[in-house]
């Protein structure tokens, strides 16, 4: 005993090097992949690309420009048409998405069950397509002469269904997007909802509640904290909307160069050859973005601490 | 235990470490003397082109790359380009050549043409590559606007074909009448190559010069007369407005319900890629004039080759871009091996006495008709800032087209968002 007492000043000096060292890449790598581009992304946000040299043409060469790039971004309609946009996907999206993982986890935690492991795959796999693959694969089936859906509203009778012109543009979208989502949310809330003690479930069902109640006011409320988890994931999610606009463009007209933010700032940092510009509103997405999300934490957070109380 | 544990964090370290470097891209490299050259383009089978060359050159190899369409090639070679990694040419298409010559992207080689270059092409040609007497570029293919149409559906239901653009009205409205479910054509909005021609051949100038100081004319009364013209067919639902080669477009067109294409002597060659089952039902004519009589048409499309800033290789890059498009040689494999119309004379008088484009098999005369349409064409200038100006006009034009209103308030909106981004940059304008 009194040998291990004497050793243990020895051991903590060596030790003291080998967490930083395990935490090195890490750390390098999110300074060097995260923190520098993002810094660099502000430091061009206050840049500017003014013409130089005479002549018809000359060059446009970067000189400083203070707050301009920001009063140009805030200022422009089309960033608020962008965020209607997002608004308007995003309650069809979200609450969407969240319902349904949460109805699949729920049913999938139901004692009587059947088929589990084969329904968990069969949700989840579409998760596992990439974004891009999925909004061509949706756009297919939008599409009036290749979609099997409007195939048989015509057969029907009924016309074409017009998934891909306003409004009905904001369901499909959002469509791909529930059906990619919901898979991943299911897992998070199905794992949280294993972790209750099954004495909690011996308790009810011996005060006399049925399976409706047990999932309203046991399980949900338990469940809580992953469904504000996955409920920020999602919002973070929405107002980073870009893929499936982007994949359905070609294929209909409605969606403009500047339906979401995200696509303002990719036909202004790649298109139009305004980069400082597309900083600055990379910027104000990425500031308003974090806001939205520490919103929602203080608010739950209240709501919670206000239960405890 | 704890010497093991240090040590096997530090070899982790160690290894991450040599994997991060490993991942850096390793420049092109020239080994004793054989030069490398990086081309960007995306016209058809230009590989083959390509291998021609480089068993010619042993000493300058070229490694192609194909880019994408004309507007995602100029996007990603303005991003390449600022990021200081651009290859060392590029295919670009005319209408973009000033925003990238004012982006820095595409290098000065008056200096490294020669007289083969000059002697290869007429003159008009080679000023759309020229500014203010500098060369900025090679032109590889011209693409002076025509119509391609389904030749045997517009005889079979007896419907003339268009001359002038007044008859393609009712030839539309024709061929509403004979199949409910066909239209003549389809012009959206982001066929703005295809809008500012028709513009052109109006009479406008969407840009022009007048010594350094600039004016826009996208708003002139004669484009918004074109505009006029457009929306009365688009409202009376006699022309299309879909986006053009999609899917649903290709199985128009091969099903026989989209029956014209209004381009440029490009266009056999895109048709026969996305619709090879309807070879031989299509022909060439001239394009729809405002006034009967006229002949002179604008160019929609065509590219040429730059060489880039970037470039560590200029002279040996000169020298492809010349073989490529000034040489008898390359103006005769861009003929029989893309289908394009050369821009290169020898090119196009070799033309003539060619076979038509698969396509069109049994139209003989083709390339006679287009050496008459390519000697009557009108100039263009093209703006700094043609990218800004297709990126509103796309929106602006798309917004009028699903709200109902008027396409001559699209046109003037699109005319101040150009004006705003050019007197923003700092260019000399006479505009307001």
């Amino acid at each position: 005993m009194t040998a291990r007492v004497a050793t243990r000043p020895r051991k903590r000096q060596r030790m003291r090097l080998a967490p930083y060292i395990f935490v090195a890449p890490a750390v390098v790598l999110f300074v060097v992949f995260m923190l520098v581009p993002i810094l660099y992304a502000a430091w061009l946000s206050f840049q500017s690309y003014k013409l130089e040299g005479g002549g018809i043409l000359g060059t446009r060469v970067q000189v400083f420009a203070g707050l301009d790039n920001y009063i140009s971004v805030l200022s422009d309609p089309a960033l608020a048409t962008g965020f209607g946009h997002l608004g308007l996907y995003g309650i069809i999206a979200v609450p969407l998405t969240l319902g349904l993982a949460l109805l699949f986890a729920l049913l999938l935690d139901v004692p009587a069950a059947r088929a589990k492991r084969f329904s968990q795959t069969a949700i989840f796999i579409p998760y596992a397509v990439p974004g891009v693959v999925a909004a061509l694969l949706w756009g297919f089936m939008y599409l009036p002469s290749t979609s099997p859906f409007s195939y048989i509203s015509r057969e029907l009778g009924w016309g074409t269904i017009p998934f891909l012109e306003d409004p009905g543009i904001f369901g499909s979208i959002a469509n791909i997007a529930i059906w990619g989502g919901v898979g991943f949310n299911m897992i998070i809330i199905y794992t949280s909802l294993r972790g209750i003690p099954d004495e909690i479930y011996e308790a009810a069902r011996l005060d006399g509640a049925g399976e409706l109640q047990i999932a309203l006011r046991i399980k949900i409320p338990l469940v809580v904290p992953a469904l504000v988890l996955t409920g920020i994931f999602s919002l973070i999610g929405a107002l980073q909307l870009y893929s499936e606009p982007t994949t359905l463009k070609p294929m209909t007209d409605v969606i403009s160069q500047t339906w979401v933010p995200l696509m303002t700032i990719y036909r202004n940092a790649f298109l139009t050859d305004d980069l400082p510009g597309a900083a600055a509103l990379s910027v104000v997405l990425a500031v308003g973005t974090v806001a939205v999300s520490a919103l929602v934490l203080w608010l739950t957070n209240r709501r919670n601490k206000g239960a405890q109380s | 235990m704890k010497k093991k544990k240090l040590i096997t964090s530090i070899a982790v370290f160690g290894a991450s470490a040599l994997l991060l470097s490993a991942c850096s891209a390793g420049s092109g490299g020239d080994s004793g003397g054989k030069v490398t050259l990086d081309f960007w383009s995306w016209a058809p089978n230009t590989q083959e082109l390509v291998d021609v060359w480089n068993e010619e050159n042993p000493d300058i190899q070229v490694k192609y790359t194909d880019a994408g369409g004309g507007k995602d090639s100029s996007a990603k070679l303005l991003t390449a380009s600022r990021a200081g990694n651009a290859p060392d040419l590029a295919a670009v298409e005319y209408p973009t050549l000033p925003s990238l010559i004012v982006a820095d992207v595409a290098l000065d080689i008056t200096d490294l043409v020669g007289d083969e270059v000059t002697d290869a092409y007429a003159e008009g040609t080679l000023a759309q590559t020229t500014i203010d007497g500098h060369v900025f570029g090679l032109p590889q293919d011209v693409g002076p606007m025509a119509l391609v149409y389904r030749s045997d559906l517009l005889e079979q239901w007896g419907i003339p074909v268009p001359t002038t653009w007044a008859e393609f009205a009712t030839a539309a409205e024709a061929v509403r009448a004979a199949d409910p479910n066909a239209y003549l054509a389809s012009l959206p909005a982001d066929q703005w190559a295809f809008y500012a021609g028709v513009a052109t051949q109006a009479g406008a100038e969407w840009w022009s010069l007048d010594g350094n100081e600039w004016t826009v004319g996208i708003a002139d009364e004669a484009s918004l007369e074109v505009a006029d013209f457009f929306q009365d067919l688009v409202e009376r639902d006699v022309i299309s407005t879909e986006p053009i080669l999609t899917p649903e477009w290709n199985a128009k067109a091969n099903g026989g319900t989209m029956l014209s294409w209004p381009s440029a002597l490009w266009a056999p060659g895109v048709i026969e890629g996305v619709a090879p089952d309807t070879i031989g039902k299509w022909s060439m004519t001239n394009f729809p004039q405002w006034t009967a009589g006229d002949a002179a048409v604008a160019f929609q499309g065509g590219s040429a080759v730059v060489v880039t800033n970037n470039s560590d290789h200029p002279e040996e890059a000169v020298k492809f871009a010349t073989w490529l498009n000034a040489s008898e040689e390359g103006a005769n494999l861009i003929l029989t091996v893309q289908n394009g119309y050369p821009a290169a004379t020898s090119g196009q008088e070799e033309a003539k006495s060619s076979e038509a484009p698969k396509l069109m098999p049994q139209q003989s005369d083709y390339y006679d008709l287009a050496a008459t349409i390519a000697s009557d064409t009108i100039p263009v200038v093209w703006g700094p800032n043609v990218n800004v100006a297709e990126s509103a006009f796309t929106d602006e034009l798309n917004k009028a087209i699903n709200a109902g209103t008027p396409w001559r308030d699209a046109f003037t909106k699109v005319q101040e968002i150009v004006v705003a981004d050019m007197a923003k940059s700092g260019f000399e304008l006479s505009n307001k």
